[in-house]
C-alpha cells in the first residue's frame, strides 16, 4: 500500500520524464538524472515533516498516543475518584453527569478506571516491544550477518516460534512462568521476537551485499564495527516502523490474555481485565465491556495508522516480501 | 478513402499532477501512410511514448488526452466509446512494448496469450484459435512453434518473447501496428531480426509506427522520420533527407554524436545540458537552452513548422540559415 | 519438484518435533507437582507418588519425551487430568467445532477481503476505496472478543436474529464466525487492494489491454491470478491468527473447539490437554504453511519449473 501511495504523492515520478541511461549507445546525450536534481538524500527528520505534510491521520494518530501517555501520567490530578474506590450505592449505574463513563460492579467510576489502565497497557505495548526487538535484532543480525550454523540455528529456532498460533504461545508461557506484570512482558517478548528476527535477518542480508559494505570489508574492517556502523543504522528506519506497528499487537495480545484471566491481575487495571470482569454485566450494563474495549481500539488504530505513515515515508519494505 | 492509415492532428496530452500540468505532448500532428514504416526519434522523456500511447488511448493516471484528432482509416479513434475502443485495440491497431520481460503474463502460458487476442475479436473456436496462433509464430520465425506453444514467458528468450508479442500484435492482421522501442532491451543481432520481421510484416499490407530513440534502428527501417523534443516536433523528413540534411540544430545534435561513435573519435559529440523540466519551460524555442546557434528571438519567441523543402519541416528561427552544420 | 517436496515435508517434520520439544520442556519446568496440585491439599503423599510413578514422571525429561513421542504417533496424547478423558478423544471431538468455525471465519473473510479489496483498488481514491480502507483499519485495530461482543450484543441480544451461543445449528456458528473473520477482512482487503495496484502498473497489464480486453477481463484474467499469489501465503498465516482468535470467539460464545478446551486446560493446570491442544493447533499452522508453499507453486509457473 506504502508503495502505491507515494506514486502519487510525490509529483516528480513522472514515468516518462524519469531519463534512463541509454542502453544502446545510440549516441544520445548523458543523461543526469532527474533524481540528482531533486536531491534524493533526505533527513529523518526532513522524513517526518513530511509525513506530517502529506498525511495528516498520522499525525492526528501521533496526537491521541500523545494524549493517553499524558492521561496515564496525570491520572491522578484529572479525575476525582480514586482507582479502586468502592461507592456500592452507585454499582453499574450508566454513563451521568458524575460518572461520565458509568460505573462498574463494585461502583468504581470507569473513566479513572480507563485512565489507570492506560499506564498498563501503554506499558505492556512499549516494554516488550523494545524487549523482543532487542532480542529480535540480535539474533537476526547475528543471523543474517553471520550466517552458517548459527544462521540456521537461530532461524529454525525462529521457524518453532512462528509454528505457533500467537495466542496458545503466548498462553503456554504465562502458564510457564506464572501470573504477574513482568511474566507478561517477557511473555509478550518472547512471542514476538522471531518475527522481528526474520525481517532483521532479510534486512541485513541485503545491506550485506551493498557496495559499501563490501568496500568496507575489503578495506579490512573489523565485522563487529561492520555491523555497528553500517548494517545497524541501515536497518533503524526498519525497526522503527516494526515498533510502531509491534506495539499494537503487544497490548492486543495482552488485552486477550487478561480476557481469558491470564497474566495481569487484579488489583492491577488493565483495559483486557476489565473487559473481562465487565464481561459478566455485558447485557444489563454494556458500557463495563465497551469502553474499555474502544480505549484498546483507539490506541491501536492510532499506532496502525503512525505505522503506515512511517512506512510510507520510510519504505524500507520491498514490494514483494 | 485517404492514402493515410493514420492521421494525428494537433494532439495534446498531459500529466495532471499536484505541481500543475505538465505539457508532454503539445500540438503534434503526424501521418503514417498506408503500407509504410514512420518513425518517431527523441530521447526519453521527450513525449514519444506518451503521443502514440494516445493514439491507442492507453495513457497512465495521472496522463491524460487532452485535445486532438487520431484519424485512424478515416475515423476518429477519439470519439469513440471506451468499448468501441476496446475492439479497435488488437483487431485494428495494435501495439507491442519496450521490454518483452515484462510485457507477458507470467502465469499464462505464451501461445494462451496470443490465441485471447483472437477469441477476443473473433468468435472462432480454441482449436481454430490456437491453429493460427501455431501459424503466426511460425510467421514470426519462433521454431518449435507447438513446444513454444505451451511455454511460460519466463523460459523464452528476450528475443523469443518479442516475436511473442509481435506474434499477439499481429494475429488480427491490424491496419496499424505501433512499436514502442521494440528493440532497446535486446541485444544488437536479435534487435536486426526483429526487425527485418517487422520489415516483412509491412510488406503484408499493416503500416507501421515505431519509435525509438535509437537513430540506428530508425535508419535501417522508417520510411519517414519526425523527430520530438520537449513534447512537439522539431523536424520531420523522409528518412534519407533527415540523414543527409538535417536541419533542426537538434537533430544535428543528435546525428553528429552518432556519427563521433562511428568514426571512433576521440571525444564523443554531445548535446550540452539536459532535457529541460516540462513544468518549467523556457519561453521560446524549447531547445534554445541547449542550442549552440541561440540568438535574441530564440529565447523570446517559439518557432513554428516551417517547410524547408519537399516534405521537409522544421521548428527552428535559424531553419534554411544555419541548421546545416 | 518432487524432491523439493519432500525437502519441505521433512522441514516440517523437523519444526513440529521442535514444537513438540519446546511445549514438553516448558510444561515441566512448571514448578510444583503438577499430580499435588491436580489432587488438591487433601491427597496424602502416597497416593501422590503412586500416581506420578503412574504416569511416567519421576522419569528423566528426555526418556518421558520420547515416550510421549512415541505416544503420540499412535494417536495417545495422555488422559486429561481434569476431565478424565483421553486427550485425543476431547480432541477430536472439539476439532470437528474449530474446523467449522475457522473455515466459516475464513471464507467470510476471503469473500469480503477479496471483494472489497478489488473494488477499492479499481477505484482507487473513490468513495468506497476510502470507506472500505477505514472500516478494514477499524476491523484490523478492533480486539476479537470486542467484535464478539458487539456482535452478540446486537444481533442476539437485541434482535435476537441468531443465537447467543451453543452450536446445535449452523445458525449458531454464524456470529462467531464473523467476530473471528473480521480481523482476516481487513487485512486480506488491504493486501488485495496494494497488490492488485502494484500488478495494475505492471507492463503486461498494458499488454493485456493493447489486445482489446476491456476492463473486467484484464483484471478478471490477468491481474487477478497474479494478484492472488501474496494471497495465497496469506491465507497460510491466517489459519495461525484464525486458532488464536478461536481461542477467545471460543470462549465468548461456548463453542466447545480446540481453543476453549486449551483455555480450560490451563485454568485446571491439565499439562497432558494443554500439550495436545497447543501440539495439534500447531501441527494445523504447520500443515496449513505446506499446503500454501505447494498451492503457491501450483499458481506460480516461475517456481513450478525452478523445483
Amino acid at each position: 500500500m506504502g508503495k502505491n501511495k507515494r506514486k502519487d504523492l510525490i509529483p516528480e515520478n513522472i514515468p516518462e520524464n524519469i531519463p534512463e541511461n541509454d542502453p544502446s549507445g545510440s549516441g544520445m546525450t548523458d543523461n543526469i538524472s532527474l533524481r540528482s536534481q531533486i536531491g534524493e538524500e533526505e533527513k529523518f527528520s526532513d522524513l517526518l515533516r513530511r509525513m506530517a505534510r502529506e498525511n495528516k491521520l498520522a499525525v492526528i494518530s501521533a496526537v491521541v498516543i500523545l494524549l493517553f501517555v499524558l492521561a496515564a501520567v496525570f491520572a491522578p490530578v484529572l479525575t476525582p475518584y480514586k482507582e479502586t474506590e468502592m461507592d456500592l450505592l452507585h454499582r453499574l449505574s450508566p454513563p451521568s453527569a458524575a460518572h461520565p463513563l458509568g460505573t462498574d460492579e463494585g461502583g468504581r467510576d470507569i473513566l479513572t478506571r480507563v485512565l489507570y489502565g492506560s499506564r498498563i497497557s501503554l506499558l505492556v505495548g512499549v516494554v516488550p516491544t523494545l524487549l523482543s526487538m532487542l532480542l529480535g535484532t540480535v539474533l537476526g543480525l547475528a543471523a543474517g550477518f553471520l550466517g552458517g550454523k548459527t544462521d540456521a540455528v537461530i532461524m529454525r529456532l525462529a521457524d518453532i516460534m512462528l509454528g505457533f498460533p500467537s495466542m496458545l504461545l503466548a498462553m503456554l508461557i504465562m502458564y510457564t512462568l506464572g501470573d504477574g506484570l513482568m511474566n507478561v512482558f517477557l511473555t509478550l517478548a518472547l512471542v514476538n521476537w522471531a518475527s522481528v528476527a526474520r525481517i532483521v535477518r532479510a534486512e541485513a542480508l541485503q545491506i550485506k551485499e551493498s557496495e559499501y559494505v563490501e568496500a568496507a570489508r575489503v578495506i579490512g574492517v573489523a565485522r563487529y564495527k561492520i555491523i555497528l556502523r553500517h548494517i545497524l543504522p541501515n536497518a533503524v528506519p526498519t525497526l522503527i516502523v516494526l515498533f510502531t506497528l509491534n506495539v499494537p499487537s503487544s497490548i492486543l495480545t495482552e488485552s486477550s490474555l487478561s480476557f481469558l484471566g491470564l497474566g495481569i491481575q487484579v488489583p492491577d487495571a488493565s483495559w483486557g481485565l476489565m473487559v473481562n470482569t465487565g464481561r459478566q454485566y455485558l447485557y444489563n450494563a454494556p458500557w463495563l465491556s465497551f469502553v474499555p474495549s474502544a480505549a484498546i481500539m483507539l490506541v491501536v488504530l492510532s499506532f496502525n495508522f503512525l505505522g503506515d505513515g512511517l512506512r510510507d515515508v520510510l519504505d524500507p519494505y520491498q514490494k514483494n516480501q | 478513402m485517404g492514402q493515410n492509415m493514420l492521421e494525428v492532428r494537433h494532439l495534446c496530452a498531459s500529466f495532471f499532477t499536484q505541481k500543475g500540468e505538465v505539457k508532454a505532448v503539445n500540438d503534434v500532428s503526424f501521418e503514417v501512410p498506408r503500407g509504410r514504416i514512420v518513425g518517431i526519434v527523441g530521447e526519453s522523456g521527450c513525449g514519444k511514448s506518451m503521443t502514440v500511447r494516445s493514439v491507442m488511448r492507453l495513457l497512465k493516471y495521472p496522463g491524460k488526452i487532452v485535445s486532438g484528432e487520431v484519424m485512424l482509416d478515416g475515423r476518429d479513434l477519439m470519439r469513440l466509446s471506451g468499448r468501441e475502443m476496446a475492439a479497435v485495440r488488437g483487431a485494428e491497431v495494435s501495439m507491442i512494448f519496450q521490454d518483452p520481460m515484462t510485457s507477458l503474463n507470467p502465469v499464462m502460458k505464451a501461445g494462451k496469450q496470443v490465441s485471447e487476442a483472437v477469441r477476443i475479436h473473433q468468435h472462432v473456436s480454441s482449436e481454430e484459435a490456437k491453429r493460427r496462433t501455431l501459424e503466426i509464430f511460425e510467421a514470426v520465425g519462433i521454431p518449435e512453434p507447438a513446444r513454444r506453444y505451451d511455454s511460460y514467458p519466463h523460459q523464452l528468450s528476450g528475443g523469443l518473447r518479442q516475436r511473442v508479442m509481435i506474434a499477439m500484435a499481429m494475429i488480427c492482421r491490424p491496419k496499424l501496428l505501433i512499436a514502442d522501442e521494440p528493440t532497446t532491451a535486446l541485444d544488437v543481432t536479435v534487435e536486426a531480426q526483429i526487425l527485418r520481421i517487422m520489415k516483412n510484416l509491412c510488406g503484408t499490407g499493416t503500416s507501421v509506427l515505431i519509435i525509438s530513440h535509437n537513430l540506428g534502428v530508425i535508419a535501417q527501417i522508417c520510411d519517414y522520420v519526425y523527430v520530438m523534443y520537449a513534447g512537439r516536433i522539431v523536424e520531420q523528413a523522409d528518412t534519407f533527407t533527415l540523414f543527409e540534411h538535417p536541419m533542426h540544430p537538434y537533430t544535428c545534435g543528435l546525428l553528429n554524436a552518432v556519427a563521433s561513435l562511428r568514426l571512433g573519435r576521440e571525444k564523443l559529440d554531445t548535446i550540452p545540458g539536459v532535457v529541460p523540466n516540462l513544468l518549467h519551460l523556457p519561453e521560446g524555442c524549447s531547445f534554445s537552452l541547449r542550442c549552440e546557434k541561440c540568438s535574441g528571438i530564440c529565447a523570446s519567441k517559439m518557432p513554428d513548422l516551417m517547410k524547408t523543402g519537399e516534405g521537409h519541416m522544421v521548428r527552428c528561427h535559424l531553419s534554411g540559415k544555419g541548421g546545416e552544420s | 519438484m518432487k524432491y523439493n517436496i519432500l525437502q519441505r515435508l521433512l522441514q516440517a517434520a523437523a519444526v513440529l518435533l521442535g514444537v513438540a520439544l519446546l511445549i514438553f520442556v516448558m510444561l515441566r519446568i512448571v514448578p510444583g507437582n503438577p499430580i499435588a496440585t491436580m489432587m488438591g491439599e487433601h491427597a496424602d503423599a502416597a497416593t501422590i507418588e503412586r500416581m506420578t510413578a503412574e504416569l511416567g514422571l519421576d522419569q528423566p525429561i528426555p526418556a518421558q519425551f520420547c515416550r510421549y513421542i512415541a505416544d503420540a504417533f499412535r494417536g495417545d496424547f495422555g488422559t486429561s487430568y481434569s476431565l478424565g478423558k483421553p486427550v485425543s478423544q476431547l480432541m477430536k471431538a472439539a476439532f470437528g467445532n474449530t474446523l467449522k468455525l475457522a473455515v466459516l471465519a475464513a471464507l467470510f473473510a476471503w469473500i469480503l477481503g477479496i471483494g472489497c479489496g478489488i473494488i477499492a483498488a479499481v477505484r482507487k481514491n473513490g468513495v468506497f476505496d476510502h470507506l472500505f480502507m477505514g472500516v478494514s483499519l477499524l476491523g484490523v485495530s478492533m480486539p476479537v472478543f470486542m467484535v464478539a461482543m458487539i456482535l452478540q450484543y446486537v444481533f442476539a441480544y437485541h434482535l435476537h436474529w441468531l443465537p447467543i451461543s451453543g452450536t446445535d445449528s449452523i445458525k449458531g456458528f454464524i456470529l462467531p464466525a464473523v467476530a473471528l473473520g473480521w480481523n482476516s477482512a481487513g487485512s486480506v482487503s488491504r493486501l488485495v487492494r496494494s497488490t492488485l495496484l502494484d500488478i495494475l502498473q505492471e507492463a503486461y497489464i498494458d499488454t493485456a489491454r493493447a489486445k482489446g480486453r476491456r476492463q473486467w477481463g484484464v483484471l478478471g484474467i490477468h491481474a487477478l491470478r497474479n494478484a492472488l499469489l501474496p494471497v495465497v501465503t496469506m491465507m497460510a498465516l491466517q489459519i495461525s491468527s484464525l486458532l488464536s482468535g478461536a481461542v477467545i470467539t471460543e470462549t465468548i460464545f461456548s463453542i466447545n473447539g480446540i481453543g476453549r478446551l486449551a483455555v480450560q486446560a490451563i485454568s485446571g493446570r491439565d499439562i497432558p490437554l494443554l500439550q495436545g491442544t497447543a501440539l495439534f493447533s500447531t501441527a494445523v499452522v504447520i500443515l496449513g504453511n505446506f499446503l500454501a508453499d505447494c498451492l503457491y507453486s501450483v499458481l506460480d509457473p516461475r517456481i513450478r519449473k525452478e523445483a
